[in-house]
This record gives structure tokens, C-alpha cells and sequence, in this order.
């Protein structure tokens, strides 16, 4: 048996212990050390990592993220945050048509921005919102699904902590991956929204309004959303302007928002007490996996599996489309079995190399050279003007700069190194925001979808049935959106420089 | 037993929680001393209030030394800490939807079989850490900037991956009871909040 095809046994039989309710860690773990020992023959090898991984996986530094954003959604629960922005999204579209479930919506695209995870973001905004929404007489199960969709906006909307893991994995900058992440979370806010004017439309006795509120009293319930505006700037812009690491950008948001629900009142032993068991367990289950997921991917690996598979794709001249697609639809389907990080830690160290090798051609040497040409011109030196009007012509008509020409203009960071490399940055951004949303999609479908679980335990009078039926038009509007992310990557891809 | 292994795994959240609580308020504290450091060395400050700037500075105004390695270890304790409370719980993500219609006999030597695994996978990870911190110790390798030993961080690291162990034991030997004697004693997985 050659170890590519004990590479991909393994699969099933991770499968197999997976969906015989296995955690997924474990059965990640236990899978990658029986392989291990296989493939290599020794028995003591696996023994051998455990010694130095657990401990090094749990100490990493780009990980301590993860409790970090945690403790500070919990904190921004605290602090009242959610209460105020669902207030002051209420006061300004609660008179209008299904306005309120807008404003729930508006409310968890704010909170969202505090906040990296989806579960966290529908279970923090049900409770406010639920209450409210049935109140002005909208329908059980159509509030329950606007909270469950609106609740994944917690991880579009960045910080996000599925990112981070995605950006671990594929080496690549979290704060460009935060960056990119921001237009599509906004689609996803503006589509939700839309979906709500349609079903209201659709089903006009579902939903109710609430009277209309006069601008002083938007004015000021607008005022009590500037601590959420202060810390997501605070956090995402520093991060990306490079005044800090990711991991001190979350230590400051969790410091910030400990501070505004210490504030507020809302920090007591009890609340405190329980943040911490929440935090702890989550990071806990995240942290299995990464370790579970950790050894599962070394023994792949070792199987050159990856690197075959890639290989494979790379020389087979498959359709770049179609290989994306595939690999959507694919998360799409799994999506409704197994939860967003689990999926990202098992099949993107698989996925990714293969995808590296797909040429989606985002910028061509002449993109490249010319705006390295524009870099120089503006920086003001003193270039020969009859070769740079050549050159600029050359390169308006659609045609390469040849090496001479680069060499003479002094234009540096032309090379096909240098192409490659942006290319499959933005490859990966690209691709790590598309998982991002349809990994996001198995969150609000049936039978698993984990937000519908926690939105519809908080209210019992609503039949799940309710819930499923609802829902499907805001998968619709995911499905939608993929789509038109996948036809235009400018979208998600304009706000990243290279 | 149950009582007592709850108030354990919630002591550990809360130690792991204290730990995380003070490496944000240290790594804020890190960055307002780089920031402040910047600021006082900048061109402004310097021409204007040269004396001032530099008698502050004199304080030794500046980022935490070595508050990485502080991270790294403390988030390390912090985790194996959190482990517990999660394990106990039923916290770790599983998928459970093709194992809803099972009929409790079945049901219940499933959790037997799962927990019995996890408990003997939590005893080795407990025992390797534990070489682990031995060959460190034997090593004699220290962090980079602040030179503490590196098996330092293992030995705190340990404290917490024994007691996940205990609870792996003590959760093993629960659906084992709960097999043999056809009764639900703890409740079953809870979900996580992830």
C-alpha cells in the first residue's frame, strides 16, 4: 500500500468516526497518530510529537487571538452594546415595513464588528431582538430566521475568528484577510435586508411596525453606539494600519470592551465568572481541534497527498472555474453536517495547495508593470523621457515591458517571482472569503445549521418547520451573493493593495 | 464526585480566565509604553522638550521586555486550564445527526466507546507533556529575551492537563456506569457556544 493511498483511506475512516458523533479533534488526532504510526512504521513516533506539539499548538502566538476575541464578545454582551445597537438601528428603520427585523439585522452587522463568532453574535442578539421583534407582531418563525442569518454577519463581518484560523493555515496576512472581508460582510447586511422587504411583501400579515421616532430621539440613541464604533476602529484599523500585531489589536478590544461593561455596570463576579466559563469553554474546543487538526494534517502530509492532489490539478488544465465551484458546492454540502472551524481545519490544508495551483490571472505582468511604472514616476525621478513614453505606450496598448526596457527605466519588482507571488495572495484572499461565506451558509441550514439550534431554543412556541421555511430565503440571498463574489473578485479584492 | 469535579473544572476556567485577563491588560500595557516610547523620542517632542522627554524616558518608558514569551506560556496554561470545564461540559464539537435514532443501549455504548478513547488519548497527552517538560528541564533551554526556562511553561501547562485527564477518567468511568446500569447519571453533550 503506498502512502498516498493510506493518505486517502484515511479519509472514510475519519468520516466513519466523525458522524459516529466522535469529537471532531479527537477523531482528527487519533486518525493522524494511527497514520502516523502506519506510514512511518514506528510506533512511538506520535508519542514522540506529543511530547513538544500540545504544547507548542496551545503556546502559539497567533492562536492567543482566539481567546482574546472571545473574552471580548462576551465583554461586549456585558457592556449593553447589543441592547444600543439594536436600539438605535430600531429607531431609524422600525417604522418602516419588516423594519424591525432590519434593524435586528443592522444590529448583528454592528455587533459583528466587536464580535468573531457567529453562535456568539445570534445568541447575543436573539436575546434583545427576539423579545422586540415579537412584540410588533412579526411571525415566529421569521424572526427566528432573521437572527439566525443575521448572526452569521459575526464572522463576515471582521474581527472574525474562522479568519484568523484560514489566515494561520495558509500563511497569509490576517489583517488583508480582515480587509477583504469587510465589503462582502456589507452585502451580506444589505442582502439580509432586502430579503426582509421581500418576505414582508410576500407575507404581509408576518410582520408589524412600530411607531415612527423623531431625530432627536435617533440622535440620541445613536450617541450610545460610539463605544462599538471606537473599539472596532480601534482594533481593525489598528491592526491594519500596523500600530499593532492582530493578537495585541484583540487584547486591546477585550481590554476596551471590559472597560465599557465595567462601566456600565454590567462587569460583576457572576457575569465576569461566567464570561470566563464561556470563554474557556469554547477556546478549549477550538484549540482541540487545532491540535486534533494539527496531527490529522502532518500525517497527510507526510502521505504527500496535498502536494499530489495539487499536482494533479495543476497538470490535468482543468477549468480553474470549475475546480472553485466544485470545491464551493463541496463546503456547501458538508456545511450541513459539521461546524464552520472544523471544516476550514480539515479541508483546507487540502484544498489550498490545490487551489494555489489554479491561475484565476487577478494581475498580468502588464498590471504589474505598470503600476510599478506609475510608483516611479510619481516618486519623482529623473527618468530618460523618450524610453518612458515609450514605455508607457507600450504598456497602454496591452503589451509587456521587455527586460531591456524594465533594466534601463530602473522599474524593480517586475519579475514573474513577483507576479506569482501577488497572484496567489490574492488567490488566497479571494478564496478565504468565498469559504468564509458558504461555510457560513451550514450554519443557518437544515438539519444542523447551529444558529437555527440556539435562535430557536429562545423561543419555544416556534416549530422548527417555521424556522426552515424562513430561512431558505436568506440561504437564497447567500447563494446569491457567492455568486456574484465569484463572477466579480473585484469586489472583495479592491480594498487590498499590493 | 460530580459536585467535586465541577468545582474543578470551574476553578481551572476561572485561574485560566484570571491568566488571560492579565496578559491583555500586560499587552496593553506593552503597547502604551511603545507608543509613549515613540512619542518621546519623536523629532517633535525632542526639539521642544528635550529635558522632560528624556528624564520620562530615563524611567525606562517602553514596551514590556520579552511579553511574547509571557503570551506564549500564560495563553499555554490558559488552554490546558480551559480544558475541563469544556471536556466536563460536553463542550467539543461533534457531529451527532446520524446518531439521533440510535436506541439508548447503543446510544449509551457509543458515549462509552467515544469517552473511553478520549479519556486514554487526555492520560498520554498528560504523560507526554510531562516527558516533554523532563527533557526541558534536562536541556536547560530558557526563553529568548527573558531567559526563564523553558520547562517552566510545561510545568504550568501540566497542572492543567492533568486535571483534564482526571475528568477524561472520571467521564469515562461515568458512561461506563451509565452502560452497565441502563441510567443516565450526567447529562449528555450540551453543545458548544462557539
Amino acid at each position: 500500500m503506498t502512502d498516498i493511498t493510506i493518505g486517502l483511506l484515511s479519509f472514510p475512516a475519519l468520516l466513519t468516526l466523525i458522524f459516529l458523533r466522535v469529537p471532531i479533534g479527537l477523531a482528527m488526532l487519533v486518525t493522524g497518530m494511527v497514520g502516523l504510526i502506519i506510514v512511518t512504521g514506528d510506533a512511538n513516533l506520535p508519542f514522540a510529537r506529543l511530547k513538544a506539539e500540545t504544547y507548542s499548538t496551545f503556546s502559539n502566538y497567533s492562536l492567543s487571538i482566539i481567546p482574546m476575541f472571545l473574552l471580548m464578545g462576551h465583554f461586549a454582551t456585558l457592556g449593553g452594546m447589543s441592547q444600543a445597537l439594536f436600539q438605535a438601528a430600531s429607531s431609524f428603520l422600525g417604522h418602516k415595513r419588516g423594519g424591525v427585523a432590519m434593524a435586528a439585522v443592522g444590529a448583528c452587522a454592528g455587533f459583528g464588528a466587536i464580535c468573531g463568532s457567529s453562535l456568539a453574535t445570534a445568541a447575543t442578539m436573539g436575546r434583545v431582538a427576539l423579545p422586540e421583534l415579537r412584540r410588533y407582531g412579526y411571525s415566529g418563525g421569521f424572526s427566528t430566521a432573521t437572527l439566525a442569518a443575521g448572526g452569521t454577519l459575526g464572522i463576515l463581518i471582521p474581527p472574525s475568528i474562522v479568519l484568523v484560523i484560514y489566515a494561520i493555515l495558509t500563511e497569509q496576512n490576517i489583517a488583508k484577510l480582515f480587509l477583504a472581508a469587510f465589503i462582502p460582510g456589507v452585502l451580506a447586511a444589505v442582502g439580509y435586508m432586502i430579503v426582509i422587504s421581500i418576505y414582508v411583501r410576500m407575507n404581509p400579515t408576518s410582520a408589524g411596525t412600530r411607531p415612527r421616532e423623531t431625530y432627536p430621539q435617533r440622535l440620541k440613541a445613536l450617541m450610545a453606539v460610539w463605544p462599538v464604533l471606537l473599539v472596532f476602529s480601534a482594533v481593525v484599523g489598528g491592526i491594519y494600519l500596523g500600530w499593532f500585531t492582530p493578537t495585541e489589536g484583540a487584547a486591546v478590544g477585550a481590554f476596551g470592551t471590559g472597560f465599557i461593561a465595567w462601566r456600565a455596570g454590567g462587569l460583576t463576579r457572576t457575569s465576569l465568572a461566567d464570561s470566563f466559563y464561556g470563554t474557556a469553554r469554547t477556546s478549549a474546543m477550538i484549540f482541540f481541534i487545532v491540535l486534533g487538526a494539527a496531527f490529522y494534517n502532518g500525517f497527510l502530509a507526510l502521505t504527500q497527498l496535498p502536494q499530489e492532489a495539487a499536482a494533479w490539478v495543476g497538470s490535468s488544465g482543468f477549468n480553474p472555474w470549475s475546480v472553485l465551484i466544485i470545491i464551493l458546492v463541496f463546503y456547501l454540502l458538508l456545511g450541513c453536517l459539521m461546524d464552520s472551524l472544523s471544516m476550514i481545519l480539515l479541508t483546507i490544508p487540502i484544498f489550498w495547495p490545490v487551489v494555489q495551483e489554479l491561475d484565476f490571472a487577478f494581475v498580468s505582468m502588464v498590471d504589474l508593470q505598470s503600476a510599478r511604472l506609475f510608483d516611479l514616476v510619481a516618486s519623482g525621478k529623473n527618468l530618460p523621457s523618450g524610453l518612458l513614453a515609450e514605455a508607457q505606450d507600450m504598456l497602454a496598448s496591452g503589451q509587456e515591458l521587455s527586460r531591456d526596457v524594465t533594466r534601463d527605466l530602473g522599474l524593480r519588482g517586475v519579475s514573474e517571482g513577483v507576479l506569482n507571488r501577488i497572484n496567489i495572495e490574492r488567490t488566497a484572499i479571494w478564496f478565504g472569503i468565498l469559504v468564509l461565506i458558504v461555510v457560513e451558509v451550514g450554519l443557518i441550514t437544515p438539519p444542523v445549521g447551529m444558529n437555527l439550534f440556539v435562535i430557536n431554543a429562545m423561543d419555544r412556541k416556534t416549530p422548527m418547520v417555521d424556522t426552515y421555511r424562513a430561512i431558505l430565503y436568506f440561504v437564497a440571498s447567500d447563494l446569491l451573493r457567492v455568486a456574484v463574489l465569484v463572477a466579480f473578485p473585484a469586489i472583495t479584492l479592491i480594498l487590498i493593495s499590493w | 464526585m460530580q459536585v467535586f469535579m465541577d468545582k474543578l473544572a470551574r476553578l481551572f476556567a476561572l485561574l485560566g480566565g484570571a491568566v488571560l485577563a492579565v496578559l491583555i491588560v500586560m499587552i496593553c500595557l506593552s503597547i502604551f509604553g511603545r507608543s509613549l516610547n515613540s512619542v518621546l523620542n519623536s523629532d517633535l517632542l525632542q526639539s521642544t522638550i528635550p529635558n522632560l522627554a528624556d528624564w520620562i524616558l530615563a524611567f525606562g518608558v517602553g514596551p514590556i521586555n520579552g511579553d511574547f514569551e509571557l503570551v506564549e506560556a500564560g495563553i499555554a496554561f490558559a488552554v490546558f486550564a480551559f480544558l475541563p470545564i469544556c471536556h466536563l461540559r460536553g463542550g467539543h464539537a461533534c457531529v451527532d445527526i446520524f446518531t439521533k435514532n440510535l436506541t439508548p443501549r447503543y446510544d449509551r455504548f457509543l458515549r462509552m466507546m467515544t469517552e473511553f478513547i478520549f479519556a486514554t488519548v487526555l492520560v498520554i497527552i498528560a504523560y507526554q507533556l510531562f516527558l516533554g517538560m523532563i527533557s526541558k528541564y534536562g536541556s536547560g533551554q530558557t526563553s529568548f529575551l527573558l531567559q526563564f526556562p523553558i520547562w517552566w511553561g510545561y510545568a504550568l501547562s501540566l497542572i492543567g492537563a492533568v486535571v483534564t485527564a482526571v475528568v477524561g477518567v472520571y467521564i469515562a468511568a461515568v458512561r461506563m456506569t451509565e452502560f452497565m446500569t441502563g441510567t443516565d447519571v450526567l447529562p449528555q453533550d450540551t453543545g458548544a457556544d462557539q
